[in-house]
């Protein structure tokens, strides 16, 4: 407890100035003073900042506060004393005169001026390291998967070989909070809870960014994510910081199903949070490339016709959407080569024509393709989806 | 002066003795004349610094011999010099020894025409004693005003104690022929080697006599007593000064900077300072990210502008609003002369997004070179013909972006974006956008508070064969759809 400390000697001969060399003194009385508040500002990304208020009593004249740490990582560079106004009915005037920095010590000596004997509030703000914060998310969705319930939690690791009695956090999100702090202690709180979000359970096929579950027969990969907005009731006023979140499904017999866990992106307002949930095995999906023809346009250049084809099967009891994403420039390297340049493409007669306007852009196209259910005899109907491309001005 | 003091400075009694007689005898008496005043004035520039001390010596008729010695020290052998302060007549230096056995001494044989107390002035540059600006600043809750504090940071490493120093600082850069902290290793004979004849001319002229005319006349050891106490003592003022192509600040009063310590006074403080916030996307500058910056000047409307801020870390909080602070960022100042604009850099802003979405692309303009030879033929023009034996040389890349910005903060912010376009690009939108420089293209746009921005831009490259210029040719129009 308080390494951090603050030494003030009480003796007269601070009045004969305010010499370093005094420091050195071996024989010196010195009091104390209490932290009286702690702020701990967390909201910066990588660093705390720490700041406390202290009662300090100062004595008519040059006074002399050292400030001295010793096994933490305080940046002295980062110090900074602000002495507060005195209540009016006790005016004293403080001020800085100077700071001085003693060789091959963990300290500081401050030379403080005083129009009169009184105590003065100060607060002083320092960088601390080795204390750190993460979030973690819990999602529970409901048993039908329409909503989920998300708690947010703020882990502050206390690292720094120092303890707060009392101290006020505040992460950047949510509300600030009071609470002890031990010596390499970890704390856990709540900072949020959003019931019944809308979420959209999705299942996404891209070669480029998920690949293949088997390449030499054409399936790819089927992975299954929650999606939901951060947008909408309390969600949507702050960002939702990065950080680690355990998936839970309800059981419908009031127990949860663990899903997983999935490392949750820092997420803006108005942005979706996406949560992998793993690979479905329900829904096959092969991909083949069904036609690649070229035309010459004049010399080199050449105009390709593409078509690639979707057998999509939905062996699940439920219907299920499922998003085809490509990338155009992955295509056409696999059809062509990489010619170095951007594509230039135009939407054939597919089946695929409609890209999601807001998810598809130069390179990217995104499709929904609704899957009914499994037949009642458990036969699963293929389907055949086809996206068709002209590739202009390749050489 | 303190029991360990290393610059040493004996008057011998052995008047009678011949200076070279001095140095074989091994029994000697000496007398060591304190210092009455010192004077620091350190650059921030270079590892150097003048020390100008006066001692009072009292000479007897005759030749005097004068040991100066600074064992485990940092002082410049060469740049030691001896003045006669009061009086300025009757007193004469024969000659300077620097005996080879002892490294870090010299020996003056002063000749005085009268037995008589004089001051002396000793003055030397020495390395180990720097100083660095270093500056706090605190943005108000609403982000309108800045409070700058300034802070001058002295840090003596030099092997000797200077106790109750007047200090002056020099801002600006010098030119040194050799480093002072080499010189101090080396016996004087060598550096006598070394020297060249311009090193003197600098050491000379760029600071000793530099220094003169801002020298303030009295050097008077200002002792702070107990009882001299009555007012309330304020913090000391920093003097600054300009001087040619320098400033000099010079700290009121004197300091006592032992050795091995740092200390740290503040320079000036400025409240309510008027302040823009300002997001900029400028890679080359800041990286790729949009940043944002704090933007005031060192000028009279910014409640500055009476001296440039010199080189430093400086740190930048925000208040709460609630008596505590944010730490926003640190960064090293640069040199910030008299009305130039200071730019404090905080980094992102997570509550802005910046995302730009690259819409479409396509190419047209297509020309090709017949059969490897000097014909060129554009792509459908009449009497094209499709020819097996030739390549595209030459074509253009209309490329159409959107940039979409979300401002989430409280307030309605200012957005600037530059992008650099080399080749021979034509730049088509309807932003207004101006030119940087020949290939880098400048926007602006202001969103209000939770609000969103979508700028549509088209940058077409000619190249190849098309390619007939290297600039950004600013085109208003609507960008392909």
């Amino acid at each position: 407890m308080n390494r951090t400390r603050w030494l003030y000697p009480l003796s007269a001969l601070l009045l004969l100035g305010a010499a370093p060399l005094d420091a050195l003194a071996r024989i010196k009385l010195t009091t104390l003073p209490v932290r009286e508040r702690v702020e701990i500002q967390l909201d910066h990304p990588q660093l705390a900042l720490v700041e406390e208020e202290r009662i300090v009593p100062l004595v008519k004249g040059v006074n002399q506060v050292d400030f001295s740490w010793a096994n933490t990582r305080i940046d002295p560079d980062t110090l900074v004393l602000r002495i507060l106004p005195p209540p009016a009915d006790q005016p004293l005037d403080a001020k800085v005169l100077s700071v001085s920095y003693p060789p091959n010590e963990n300290a500081l000596v401050w030379a403080v001026a005083a129009s009169t004997s009184g105590a003065a509030r100060v607060r002083i703000s320092y960088v601390l390291g080795r204390l750190s914060k993460d979030f973690h998310y819990r999602a529970v969705a409901d048993h039908d998967e329409k909503t989920l319930n998300l708690a947010q939690y703020l882990r502050v690791n206390n690292n720094a070989n120092e303890a707060y009695d009392a101290a006020e956090f505040w992460a950047g999100v949510g509300d600030r909070f009071g609470k002890p702090l031990g010596l390499n202690e970890t704390k856990e709180v709540q900072l949020g809870r959003f019931a019944a979000v809308p979420v959209r359970k999705t299942y996404t096929t891209h070669p480029v960014e998920f690949g293949y579950l088997d390449r030499a027969q054409d399936k790819l990969n089927v992975p299954m994510h929650y999606v939901f907005k951060n947008a909408g009731g309390e969600l949507g006023k702050e960002p939702l910081p990065e950080g680690k979140a355990r998936i839970f499904q309800e059981d419908g017999k009031g127990g949860t199903a663990f899903l997983g866990e999935d490392r949750g992106k820092f997420t803006p307002p108005d942005d979706e949070l996406k949560l992998y949930l793993g690979l479905a095995r329900d829904i096959a999906v092969r991909r083949t490339v069904d036609r690649n023809e070229r035309q010459r346009i004049a010399g080199n250049l050449y105009r390709y016709d593409v078509t690639l084809k979707y057998e999509i099967e939905n062996f699940k009891d439920a219907p299920v959407t499922l998003d085809i994403a490509e990338s155009v420039r992955q295509i056409r390297d696999q059809i062509r080569g990489d010619s170095g340049r951007d594509p230039e493409w135009q939407l054939g007669d597919g089946s695929l024509r409609t890209p999601d306007p807001e998810k598809s852009d130069a390179d990217k196209l995104l499709f929904h393709v609704d899957l009914p259910a499994r037949a009642a005899d458990g036969q699963a109907k293929k389907q055949i989806h086809t996206l068709r491309l002209n590739l202009n001005n390749e050489w | 002066m303190t029991p360990n003091l290393t610059v040493r400075f004996l008057l011998c009694l052995f008047g009678l003795l011949l200076p070279l007689a001095l140095l074989a005898r091994n029994v000697d008496l000496a007398t060591v004349p304190t210092r009455s005043t010192v004077q620091l004035t350190i650059y921030n520039s270079e590892d150097l610094t003048l020390v100008r001390e006066t001692r009072v010596v009292t000479f007897k008729q005759g030749v005097n011999p004068l040991q100066f010695s600074w064992a485990n020290t940092l002082i410049d052998p060469t740049s030691v010099e001896l003045k006669f302060r009061e009086p300025k007549t009757g007193l004469e230096v024969l000659d300077t020894t620097f005996p080879h056995d002892k490294p870090q001494m010299l020996y003056w044989n002063v000749q005085s025409d009268a037995n008589r107390e004089a001051t002396i002035e000793i003055s030397y540059f020495t390395s180990g004693i720097s100083w660095a600006a270093d500056y706090v600043a605190i943005a108000d809750a609403e982000e309108k005003t800045l409070r700058l504090e300034s802070f001058v940071r002295v840090n003596n490493r030099s092997g000797e104690d200077y106790e109750n120093a007047q200090v002056r600082l020099v801002v600006g850069t010098i030119n040194l022929v050799e480093k002072i902290a080499e010189l101090a290793k080396v016996p004087v004979g060598q550096v006598e080697e070394l020297k060249r004849e311009e090193y003197r001319d600098l050491r000379q002229k760029a600071a000793r006599k530099m220094m003169a005319p801002a020298a303030p006349a009295p050097m008077v050891a200002m002792d702070m007593a107990a009882g001299a106490m009555q007012e309330m003592e304020a913090p000391k003022e920093i003097i600054k000064e300009g001087l040619s192509e320098y400033f000099i600040y010079t700290i009121e009063g004197t300091e006592t900077v032992p050795n091995g310590w740092a200390k740290r006074l503040r320079s000036f403080e400025a409240v309510g300072l008027p302040m823009t916030v300002e997001y900029r996307y400028r890679p080359r500058e800041y990286g790729d990210q949009l940043t944002r910056l704090y933007l005031l000047r060192n000028d009279t409307a910014s409640k500055l502008g009476t001296t440039p801020l010199p080189d430093g870390m400086l740190r930048v909080f925000r208040a709460n609003g609630r008596d505590a602070l944010s730490y926003l960022a640190t960064q090293n100042l640069k040199y910030v002369p008299i009305g130039d604009k200071i730019e404090l850099n905080l980094g992102p802003d997570p509550a802005v997004v910046f995302e730009l979405l690259k819409q479409k692309v396509y190419r047209d303009n297509l020309w090709f070179q017949i059969k490897g030879g000097n014909l060129y033929r554009k792509l459908g023009e009449e009497g094209f013909k499709l020819e097996l034996d030739s390549q595209v040389a030459g074509w253009d890349e209309h490329t159409v972006y959107r940039q979409k910005i979300r401002n989430y903060t409280r307030k309605p912010i200012h957005v600037q974006i530059r992008r650099e376009y080399p080749g021979d690009i034509v730049f088509r939108s309807r932003l207004n956008p101006t030119l940087h420089d020949f290939q880098t293209v400048q926007f602006e746009t202001d969103i209000p508070a939770g609000d969103k921005a979508e700028l549509d831009y088209e940058v077409i490259a000619r190249l190849g064969y098309n390619q007939k210029q290297n600039r950004v040719e600013l085109q208003a129009g609507e960008v392909s759809r």
